[in-house]
């Protein structure tokens, strides 16, 4: 019997399950990261190098998992601030700069095993990179924030690393201007981020010659200088600092950049990171069919 | 069948009366989808033309509890708009406005009815296109394209439509409307629209889509590499893969589906190929001249006789040519033919092209097979002769081949979506547990069970009683999860 307040760190999916559904019974309500932990759920169960695939227990950080991958020369595209788990990335949505030529993790999960609220064990998707059988449940789970159920197994699609990178630095007084030349342009950065007020960043991936020849055709687009990759880690802890995640349609982007004091600001992707909390509450409707999957998925209420 | 007496009437006064098909011969047009095996006819067809009127008719079904399918151009492959004989089918083609390209945004917003060609059309000129491409692109609509998640030759690249949608207006079977995401991406909360792309239509209607387009590329080379053998292209497809190069398509066909794309098509493919492999690189000019490089030097390695490069437009369309026309070639060949979709992890595909040949051979029907080899997405062509009684042989080949693909690691389905076709197969994929868990999710859209019925999840009307084949999931079989 669990007590009120003991912290539970299952170690495997059958003692997840157990812990759920026990909480479901007590009415105890469990908050995944601070009494429901996953550090001991962080294995790779599976990387097959040459499909670009792996499996991992959920708890892992994103740090183990590259440690893992890098010696075959592959990565998963996710580079949030900090070093969360794979789980936390889901569950909160995080990404990084890698957002704009990769996708958030809802565009890299391929497949998920959920403990849900009540502690029914699903799995959904499968381990191959195509797969439209069933319910996308890895997808639903993205930006759920744990409410509906513990996530504890996914399986990803990887990248290959590329051979060469190289970011350009482009100090301005329109950030706006040079994103939309270079979005508009033929080039295909890996990021581009814009460190607001005044600075645009845009990272080249590729073979060496491609690198160059990306570099110098955005420098004459644009202007700028060669930078290094110490650049990203700044755009990367201000994100990290920031409170509040603001949208924006991608058009919008020189407004939404005369209202923001500072910001870190993906404009393709139309998300500001600000320093303060942005509210919002989604409409009416979603929050219906929320609602309706938090009653579905964790009926006692077991996951805060 | 016939509906309640009065919903005929509300329907007209929802769409106008002239937007209500009732007579038998014309409901005959909406008897099946791709899939022309499976046929039923529903009591009504209703052609809406705004949110607004999907709306009302939702409403009218739903206060009726009367089922309901909805449908794009019916090019489905899965049976996913097969309508239900005590229902109606709610027929999405008036739908077909583009309602604003907003390239500063790189969006179009669309309604269901435009065929996934016109977003192309719409903004080539402005130098972008859309990237999900699937072989019906001319006539195969948006809202089919969202209800099924569909790929295409180049999803290998760019991914899905789930990967290419940032927003949806939703009409739940209740008949409210639910905005989904927007032009921004990752919005807060659950990603709903996630689950709503490739729902198959169980979940509501989709009645307004934001699409992203993308930046054309600066470059695009096309090759074609034959090899003697389909195991020796299936090796250099994977050895691509792995090399790290990541092409926008790598589609493969064998000796059977060469001969008769010759034979319709005369694509003029190399002579005495046992298959071949179609590459396309795409992107910056110096990256893709590097990787075509490369490329070819592998498949030459891997054993390829002949490599072509098409040099301009032209070539290139003649070197699709053979790939594109592959399915309806088989009619050249063969009275009847069945396609299947299953997926293997990309390293396991010369094994299980070996093991369908082994198949094909036991059964004694042949098998072509044209594929999205770069992704491992299996497109076998069942060829058999119904008249000669080679219906339920071919039947059991395909679920053969399927299993096959399952026991692989795999998936019943890459893009043509579970239907009515594979819903008696689920249980081979996901054990009671996660269907029970689907049905939870279908439950909180559609409570009344009024969307799509059928379809999907396998129901003991539809599958028997006795559960289908229990098969471990691929975690399972791999040995790194227990099931529960």
């Amino acid at each position: 019997m669990q007590s009120a307040s003991e912290v539970l760190r299952p170690a495997s999916l059958q003692e997840a399950s157990d812990a759920l559904a026990a909480a479901s019974t007590s009415g105890r309500t469990l908050r995944i990261g601070e009494t429901l932990l996953t550090d001991r759920l962080n294995r790779v169960l599976q990387h097959e190098a040459g499909d670009l695939t792996c499996t991992v227990e959920a708890g892992i950080r994103l740090s183990e998992l590259r440690a893992v991958l890098a010696p075959h020369g592959q990565r998963l595209s996710l580079d949030p601030p900090g070093d969360p788990t794979v789980g936390a990335c889901l569950a909160a949505s995080l990404s990084g700069p890698l957002r704009h030529r990769f996708g958030g993790p809802r565009d890299l999960v391929l497949g998920v095993t959920l403990v849900l609220g009540d502690g029914t064990v699903a799995n959904a998707g499968g381990t191959v990179v195509k797969n439209v059988a069933g319910y996308d449940l890895g997808k639903l789970v993205c930006g759920s924030r744990g409410t509906l159920a513990l996530i504890a197994r996914v399986s990803l699609r990887l990248h290959p690393v590329q051979s060469a990178a190289a970011t350009l630095v482009v100090e301005t007084g329109d950030a706006a201007g040079v994103a939309h030349a270079l979005l508009r342009s033929q080039l295909q950065p890996s990021a581009l981020d814009v460190l607001h007020p005044g600075r645009v960043l845009v990272l080249f991936e590729g073979v060496e010659p491609a690198v160059d020849a990306q570099l110098a055709a955005a420098r004459a687009l644009v202007g700028g200088a060669a930078g290094d990759e110490d650049a990203w880690a700044e755009s990367r802890e201000r994100q990290g600092a920031a409170l509040g995640r603001l949208r924006f349609a991608p058009r919008d982007l020189r407004n939404t950049l005369s209202t923001l004091r500072e910001a870190i600001v993906r404009p393709a992707v139309g998300v500001a990171y600000v320093p303060n909390r942005v509210g919002g509450v989604p409409p009416a409707g979603v929050r219906r069919l929320e609602r309706g999957l938090k009653a579905a998925f964790d009926p006692a209420g077991a996951l805060a | 069948m016939s509906l309640p007496p009065d919903l005929i009437g509300e329907l007209e006064t929802q769409v106008g009366p002239e937007h209500v098909i009732v007579e038998p011969e014309q409901l005959r047009v909406y008897d099946c989808d791709g899939l022309t095996g499976w046929r039923a006819t529903p009591s009504a067809v209703v052609l809406p033309a705004s949110t607004g009127e999907v709306q009302g008719v939702l409403r009218a079904c739903s206060r009726a509890s009367v089922p309901w399918v909805a449908r794009g151009a019916g090019t489905g492959l899965s049976g996913g708009a097969l309508p239900v004989a005590e229902g109606i089918v709610i027929a999405l083609t008036r739908m077909d406005a583009i309602l604003e390209v907003d390239l500063g945004s790189q969006r179009v917003v669309v309604q269901p009815g435009v065929t996934n060609l016109d977003v192309t059309r719409a903004v080539e000129a402005d130098g972008f296109f859309y990237a999900p491409d699937p072989s019906s692109q001319q006539v195969c609509t948006i809202g089919g394209n969202v209800a099924e998640n569909s790929g295409g030759a180049h999803c290998l690249k760019n991914g899905f439509t789930v990967n290419h949608v940032t927003g949806l207006t939703l009409v739940l079977p209740d008949g409210e409307a639910v905005e989904l995401g927007g032009r921004s991406l990752d919005a807060d909360g659950p990603d709903l629209l996630g689950v709503v792309v490739g729902s198959e239509g169980t979940l509501g209607i989709v009645t307004e889509i934001t699409l992203r387009v993308l930046r054309t590329p600066e470059a695009v080379t096309t090759m074609l590499a034959a090899f003697h053998s389909l195991d020796a292209a299936g090796s250099a497809c994977s050895r691509v893969i792995s090399s790290g190069i990541t092409p926008a398509a790598i589609e493969m066909m064998d000796r059977l589906t060469i001969e008769a794309a010759e034979q319709a098509f005369r694509p003029g493919y190399p002579e005495g190929a046992g298959s071949v492999l179609l590459v396309e690189l795409d992107g910056v000019t110096a990256q893709v001249e590097h990787d075509a490089r490369a490329v070819e030097a592998l498949c030459r390695e891997l054993g390829a006789f002949d490599v072509r490069v098409a040099q301009d437009a032209e070539e290139r369309r003649l070197l699709w040519l053979g790939r594109k026309g592959a399915f309806p070639a088989m009619g050249r060949i063969s009275p009847d033919y069945y396609v299947q979709d299953g997926v293997v992890p990309r390293t396991r595909l010369p094994e299980v092209l070996r093991r369908i040949e082994e198949l094909s051979a036991e059964r004694g029907l042949r098998v072509g097979n044209v594929f999205h080899a770069g992704d491992g997405n299996l497109h076998p062509l069942v060829l058999y002769d119904a008249a000669a009684g080679e219906t339920e042989r071919a039947k059991d080949l395909a679920d053969a081949i399927l299993e096959a693909c399952l026991d692989a690691g795999g998936s019943l389905t890459g893009e043509h979506g579970i239907g009515v076709d594979k819903v008696c197969a689920m249980p081979g994929m996901f054990s009671e547990r996660d269907l029970e868990v689907f049905t939870r999710l279908r439950a909180v859209f559609d409570p009344a069970g009024l969307a799509n019925p059928g379809k999907v999840l396998p129901t003991p009307r539809l599958c028997g009683e006795v559960p289908g084949p229990f098969r471990l999931h691929p975690l399972e079989r791999m040995g790194v999860a227990e099931r529960f």
